[in-house]
């Protein structure tokens, strides 16, 4: 076993502080080296010499794996980076906020132009055009999708976290299989859920809805501008629940049962009881996952990826740094649009933050 | 439903069913059945699925339950006499190989520094602990492609291969994953009291001797849910590994499946018992150790 003790004997020879006694009454030998090795030897110095010892593999690997990536890609967002320029990556040329504006002006990314028979339309019949027809681009779909699918996830989680609260027989099993969307490998689930939704009528969805008469002919849903991002946003929230399901749940069985009583003597009923009892106690863990959803959702790749490539309307910031920087091979253009992707989340969190303390001061 | 009726007559199994059947109590039926329903089915799909012959995969309509379990699918996965042998034996390999030491370097790595932070006091700390949980902000699209850079210099300079080579791949793991481990590990110690591992200092433990013989000991059910959550996120990763490997005998699970999947002839069966191999391993896992994991998850375990 190594320890302290062992580790300072080399650095000091014994009998060290019986010389330092006599020498700390000379004023001249109180010399800085002297002052030094006392610090070094105090036992204070000693645990930060081994706390930095025990967490330096770990520093040095997310600070050379994420943080120093991190910074570095500010720096190649000014830059042109092409796939040929990786081996000499600092004398690629600055070009200023090229970059930036490549991508904001990128089709891909701005929203396109409105659908042909707007002019025309009516107020329902414009929403729907909007909804299916248009091509909002990358930045209002990120926008979109990470909203919305964060919602319907919190909601979700609130659902079952309500329905776990309820003591029955076989809870425990369900609370456990409860969690299994969020654990399982998103390959999986991701091609498990295109072959439920394949567009041939073999497809499990298809089937239901042909025999139930729904549809009368097989449909591609996840080709279909609107429908694909909606089917992509559901799946978030059936992937991602769990998690909103766990925090809740936890707070919900922290509720003082003494409260449920009065608000009964009080005549509430059961609505009455969850809106005014079990929503406050609940705002700020269920403010806490939406921050926190929120942040991985935004940057979510995978499942767009697999679930529909980004085609049809899905195509989010994410999707578009990869295409970008490993499609185009243009490094300086992906990571422009990674930090447009981070200062967007930042800026928001800024927001959310500044709401949410107003909020706590208030209350 | 009056008093004096039921009273008066012997109650029939409906009448029994219809008085404890509230609204109250068959929403909540409703609702359950539904979740339990959107869960399960596509579980039973993919396993079901992966043990169908290609005529019952091809048929017109979709066959709910297979006529036996056929091992075609498997077949073409393991067999190399198949036709379209995949070869998914490597894969399993490629992808134990960078999961398991990601997972046993994490764990060891995130034991020594979650004890620093959770009971040395050292400058610098809280940076340092601050600037760990940034990463949580930070887009895994946007660091990977300065990461690439960055390694495919330092590739050039020592001479490694950075694409198609697993061992960097189990350092961006490592880099993803330590951050977790380290802060439901920092928690996990702070529960801990402090007491014990005075008496063995006072004792005449080393630092060293006191994590390893009283702290470690007293934290088994976090140290196993962190190495759990690390070797899962490593099974299951899909971006770093799509991003870094070309060469099929490289490929780890998810970018095999990939592959099968978007092969020219769509072999739906074939990509269910690959996504079966996949996910029931650490669905067992998991369900397996759900008491002790549980926690882990609501503490940020697996970030997604």
């Amino acid at each position: 076993m190594q320890g302290t003790e062992e580790r300072s004997v080399p650095c000091f020879p014994q009998g060290y502080a019986m010389t330092s006694l006599t020498e700390s009454t000379d004023v001249s030998k109180s010399s800085r080296a002297y002052r030094w090795r006392r610090r070094w030897k105090s036992q204070e110095a000693q645990e930060t010499r081994l706390a930095w010892l025990l967490i330096l593999p770990t520093a040095v690997i997310v600070l050379g794996l994420v943080v120093f990536p991190a910074i570095f890609s500010i720096w190649i967002s000014f830059h042109k980076v092409g796939l040929g320029d990786l081996n000499n990556v600092f004398d690629t040329p600055f070009v200023g906020l090229d970059n930036f504006k490549s991508v904001v002006n990128d089709f891909a990314f701005k929203p396109g132009p409105l659908p042909p028979d707007w002019a025309e339309a009516n107020f329902f019949q414009k929403i729907w055009l909007a909804l299916t027809k248009w091509n909002w681009g990358a930045a209002i779909t990120t926008i979109v999708f990470s909203f919305t699918s964060t919602v319907w996830t919190v909601l979700l989680g609130l659902g079952a976290s309500l329905l776990l609260n309820h003591p029955f027989r076989g809870r425990g099993i369900t609370r456990a299989v409860f969690l299994v969307p969020y654990i399982a490998p998103i390959v999986g689930v991701a091609f498990v859920w295109r072959w439920i939704l394949d567009p041939r009528p073999s497809g499990v969805l298809n089937d239901v809805l042909l025999n139930l008469g729904l549809i009368d002919l097989p449909v591609a849903y996840l080709a279909q501008r609107g429908l694909a991002l909606l089917l992509v946003i559901l799946f978030t929230g059936w992937r991602y629940f769990p998690f909103a399901m766990l925090m809740i749940l936890a707070r919900l069985q922290a509720i003082d049962k003494t409260m449920y009583e009065a608000a009964r003597v009080d005549g509430a009923n059961t609505w009455q009881q969850f809106r005014h009892v079990t929503l406050p106690e609940l705002r700020y863990v269920i403010g806490a996952i939406f921050l926190l959803r929120l942040m991985w959702t935004f940057n979510k790749f995978d499942d767009i990826f697999l679930l529909t490539g980004g085609g049809f309307g899905t195509k989010v910031l994410p999707i578009l740094t990869v295409e970008f920087s490993f499609r185009l091979r243009d490094f300086g253009k992906g990571a422009a649009t990674g930090m447009i992707l981070l200062v967007m989340l930042v800026v928001f969190l800024l927001v959310y933050t500044k709401v949410v303390m107003k909020n706590v001061e208030e209350a | 439903m009056s008093h004096t009726a039921a009273s008066q007559e012997p109650m029939s199994a409906l009448d029994r069913m219809s008085r404890s059947l509230t609204w109250k109590r068959f929403i909540f039926l409703i609702a359950l059945f539904m979740f339990l329903a959107l869960i399960v089915f596509p579980f039973y799909w993919m396993i079901s699925s992966s043990f169908k012959t290609r005529a019952e995969i091809g048929a017109r309509e979709p066959v709910y339950i297979p006529e036996s379990l056929n091992l075609d699918a498997y077949r073409e996965l393991f067999d190399p006499s198949h036709p379209s042998f995949q070869d998914f034996g490597r894969a399993i390999f490629n992808s134990l190989l960078v999961a398991i030491p990601t997972s046993l370097i994490a764990v060891i790595l995130s034991i020594l520094g979650a004890y620093a932070i959770a009971r040395l006091a050292f400058p610098g700390k809280n940076i340092m602990v601050n600037g760990i949980l940034m990463i949580y902000l930070f887009p895994g699209v946007l660091i990977i492609i300065p990461l690439f850079a960055m390694l495919a210099r330092l590739g050039t300079m020592l001479s490694f291969d950075v694409q198609d080579n697993l061992s960097v791949l189990v350092f961006t793991y490592l880099a993803q994953t330590l951050p977790v481990a380290l802060y439901m590990l920092v928690n996990y110690f702070r529960t801990i009291p402090t007491e014990i591992e005075q008496a063995g200092l006072i004792d005449g433990c080393s630092r060293l001797g006191v994590i390893w013989r009283i702290t470690l000991p007293l934290a088994i059910p976090a140290v196993i849910s962190v190495g759990i959550y690390t070797f899962m996120i490593a099974w299951n990763e899909f971006l770093y590994a799509f991003i870094f490997l070309n060469d099929s005998n490289m490929f780890t699970m998810p970018i095999a499946v990939n592959t099968i999947f978007n092969n020219p002839t769509p072999r739906p069966h074939v990509v269910m018992a690959a996504s079966t191999i996949m996910t029931l391993p650490v669905m067992f896992l998991f369900l397996a150790m759900e008491r002790y994991l549980a926690e882990g998850l609501s503490a940020g375990g697996v970030k997604g």
